[in-house]
């Protein structure tokens, strides 16, 4: 593939929202060459980092928006989520121990732990201005 | 409008049956929580969930059912799931979820295997 495709989605943070952004991601990753599953996968996770920020990065009735862009260069497939909410580095956040969390029967932090299994890259930075900005990744493969 | 709905049917042997069809995530986690719950209180605790009209689960979905079942299990039951699409299997299976959650294909297999878990 050559060449970039952009999309861009801007919701407020509200979880009616979500599937709407499944709706976008999905298209998004469609433009290029992934399976069905790779891109069920790749809605999921950014599902997950989309509702993370809604839950944890807003305050209960604060409102503020979330702007999502979903590109594609060659074999990347990159999605920047930002937005204004409080600062939240999920790259701060060790991995859990699945097996121990499921046990203790923790229904928090599996999202960010599904992001890392299935993306290639998550990166977080602030930025002045924006605040939070994560970058999902996911290569095609198509050249392996 | 998609959304997410949920049936119940007592069958024999105070097994109940909870059929899930739409979508399972953030927004719609709650509906199931509640009802589990309301069943926990009446005292069922031995639980068939039919996933087939599952069409997604996030991890919010899944972690109503990581909750349920240790209260089931405490209280002598378990949880079966049965005939979930291949979208919403891999989701357990990404989550690690697979080892601990019985799956079954069919009702009647899911109904043998809460009888024999019966204490």
């Amino acid at each position: 593939m050559s060449g970039s495709v952009k999309d861009r989605l801007t919701i407020s943070n509200d979880t009616r929202h979500l599937l709407a952004l499944r709706d976008f991601t999905s298209r998004a990753a469609r433009q290029g060459p992934l399976s069905a599953e790779d891109v069920h996968k790749i809605v999921l996770a950014i599902d997950e980092a989309v509702t993370n920020i809604i839950e944890h990065g807003y305050n209960k009735g604060e409102s503020g928006s979330i702007d999502v862009e979903a590109e594609w260069e060659g074999d990347r497939f990159q999605v920047v989520i930002r937005d204004s909410a409080r600062v939240f580095n999920p790259e701060s956040i060790p991995a859990p121990d699945m097996a121990e969390h499921v046990k203790a029967g923790r229904k928090k932090g599996l999202g960010l732990f599904l992001m890392r299994q299935i993306m290639d890259e998550v990166r977080y930075r602030y930025k002045d201005g924006v605040q939070n900005e994560l970058t999902l990744v996911k290569y095609s493969r198509s050249k392996v | 409008m998609a959304g997410f709905r949920i049936q119940k049917e007592k069958l024999p042997g105070g097994v109940v049956l909870v059929g899930v069809k739409g979508f399972l995530d953030a927004h719609t986690f709650e509906q199931l929580e509640r009802e589990f719950n309301t069943l926990f209180d009446a005292g069922s605790f031995r639980l068939i969930v039919d996933l087939s009209g599952l069409d997604y689960i996030s991890s919010a979905g899944a972690g109503v059912f990581i909750e349920a079942i240790g209260t089931a299990q405490e209280n002598e039951g378990n949880i079966v799931l049965i005939r979930p699409g291949p979208n919403v299997k891999e989701v357990f299976d990404l989550l690690g979820l697979s080892q601990i959650f019985t799956f079954k294909d069919t009702q009647d297999e899911a109904v043998k295997s809460l009888a024999r878990t019966q204490v």
